[in-house]
């Protein structure tokens, strides 16, 4: 049985050899500017980075991949372009990207080039994923995190190019590239700048025992004493709704500080025809990647063995301290 | 990449039992308590004196991690307060140009009352992480995870949050990084008993726990006062009180 593909982030050039180390198959990363969707202060890699990692990751049989996934900005072009041109040069092995104007682009000028499809092109039915493939010869899709596990082997019983889905880490519920909640409250969204919650908009307070987390200057949680925090993105905020009964305290809307887990699913994702596992933490340390790498690596290995798949503790790295199948196993939809 | 947790090349052994973890653990903080006694010590020095100690800290790891050290540079001048809210001492880092290293007191409330700002002669601060002393020791090695401490409520932070990340994810870039040792080579003859106390701290510690264990509950409390002394512990300075 072929065992899956671990697709591993980094953010760093330390964080690349960890995940390298750790046993990743391939390592996902970006250039420090706004084409890629974690443009965090003091994140990413430059040029000269990318290709001292490009050297350590295939000495060592290891793919690099770069993600350009954020849609380019109207009238200036250049930054998303060149991004594409040096991903070529330095030989890296796939580039992620969602814009199809970019897509069109690589697939002209660089025809060698293996184009993935980011998640936050949100391609999420048989013909969007056709048309990807069909206009730019894209070779994988990275499936948005809105569908079961039954739903992506229905998927993948249509389409005849690779699949990668998330197993692990945060857990974004919206429909990715289309969410504009960041943009609502700070102006920047993942989508354009590449930042979600961008750090210059967030501010942390300590309200006694509590925590409040503020974006834009908006409250949008307040964790209790004693109550694990999560990320300060809307989407995990507490809200009260307009028209609430008296007594209504904020409640979350879209979703709770969690982490996606779905290392127990290894078999169902196996059968649905799934080619790579993506875990999700440019923005983690080094420490994280090496963690939870480690974690899969083992796992995969076991799984490939047929043996049962072994729990693997990895509590003290998820947000909120709550893991989550997501919408894998969710019985709701 | 070496194990993270193997700092000194004379330590051999790559597969470690339960009892060796424990064995490393303990020897993890006994170092960790070690070097903040030393920060303890920085007062006493006065500021002129610690300010040259840690100046050559600064140029000892821009040497050793020039990478990191020249992103610190082309940050914005800034200043971050890393407050350990169990060691009577903090250190305010300026990045930027001008980057330095103060050690700047800290009472029974914490530096300034523990918010941003405030700081007195130190000047301000734009940002403050606050945190155990252990725990900002990890993150500032990189054998831990930010971003898990902040979910766990372990770490906290407040003024400028991209300030502070900048700061995370340019030392976290960095491999290897042994402050302990770092902070050990400065201070003469320590350098060189450094890796003989990593090498034997874990099996003498566990003979000290068996030996305390036997000890009548007054005498090992007694004990247990004086070497939160020594740690830099003070009274009424806990997690909960100095926060």
């Amino acid at each position: 049985m072929d065992n899956f593909e671990l697709i591993c982030p980094a953010g760093t050039p330390a964080a690349l050899r960890a995940a390298v180390d750790a046993g990743a198959d391939a390592v996902y990363l970006g250039f420090r500017d706004e084409t890629n969707a974690r443009n965090f202060p003091g994140l990413n890699f430059t040029r000269q980075d990318v290709a001292d990692a490009v050297d350590y990751a295939h000495a060592r049989r290891v793919e690099v991949y770069i993600a350009i996934n954020t849609y380019p900005q109207a009238g200036n072009l250049g930054p998303w372009q060149k991004a594409v041109d040096d991903a070529a040069r330095l030989k890296v092995d796939a580039v992620i990207m969602a814009d199809p104007g970019l897509l069109a682009y690589a697939a002209k000028h660089h025809p060698d080039l293996r184009l993935h499809l980011s998640v936050q092109a949100s391609a999420a039915n048989v013909e969007a994923i056709r048309l990807y493939r069909d206009a730019f010869g894209v070779r994988r899709v990275v499936l948005p995190r809105v569908l079961t596990v039954p739903e992506i082997a229905k998927l993948n019983a249509e389409i005849d190019i690779e699949t990668e889905v998330f197993v692990f880490g945060g857990l974004c519920p919206m429909a990715e590239g289309r969410c504009s909640l960041s943009s609502y409250a700070t102006g920047l969204s993942p989508n354009k700048q590449g930042v979600c919650s961008p750090a210059n908009h967030v501010r942390y307070e300590q309200r006694g025992g509590a925590l409040a987390s503020t974006l834009g200057g908006f409250t949008i949680n307040v964790f209790g004493e004693g109550e694990q925090a999560g990320y300060p993105t809307l989407c995990k905020g507490r809200f009260v709704a307009t028209g609430a009964g008296e007594g209504s305290g904020p409640a979350y809307l879209f979703e709770e500080p969690t982490s996606l887990n779905a290392m127990d699913l290894l078999p169902e994702l196996k059968a649905a025809g799934v080619r790579a596992l993506k875990i999700e933490g440019r923005q983690r340390g080094k420490a994280y990647i090496a963690a939870v790498v480690r974690a899969y690596r083992e796992a995969l290995e076991t799984f490939a063995a047929g043996r049962p798949v072994p729990h693997i503790d990895l509590q003290a790295m998820v947000e909120g301290g709550t893991q989550t199948t997501g919408a894998y196993t969710r019985a709701w939809r | 990449m070496r194990d993270p947790d193997v700092r000194d090349p004379d330590v051999a052994p790559t597969v470690f039992t339960p009892d060796a973890l424990a064995s490393r653990e303990r020897a993890r903080r006994f170092e960790t308590g070690l070097s903040r006694a030393g920060l303890g010590l920085m007062p006493r020095l006065g500021r002129r004196a610690s300010d040259v100690l840690l100046a050559r800290l600064l140029r000892l790891l821009a040497d050793r991690h020039p990478r990191a050290f020249e992103a610190l540079r082309e940050m914005a001048d800034a200043r971050v307060l890393i407050e350990p809210v169990d060691a009577p001492v903090a250190l305010l880092m300026r990045v930027g140009p001008d980057l330095s290293l103060h050690a700047v007191p800290r009472g029974a409330n914490g530096v300034g009352g523990g918010a941003v700002g405030g700081l007195g002669e130190a000047g301000v601060a734009d940002a403050v992480v606050r945190g155990p002393y252990a725990r900002l020791l990890d993150l500032l090695e990189g054998r831990i995870d930010g971003d898990a401490l902040f979910f766990r409520r372990e770490l906290t932070i407040s003024g400028d949050t991209a300030l502070i990340l900048a700061l995370r994810n340019t030392l976290d870039g960095e491999e290897e990084m042994d402050l302990v040792a770092d902070a050990a080579s400065i201070a003469g003859p320590l350098a060189r008993v450094l890796p003989v106390l990593r090498r034997n701290a874990g099996p003498v510690l566990d003979r000290i726990e068996a030996a305390r264990r036997l000890l009548p509950p007054p005498l090992r409390r007694g004990i247990e006062r004086v070497e939160a002394r020594l740690a830099g512990v003070l009274p009424g300075n806990s997690p909960e009180t100095g926060a």
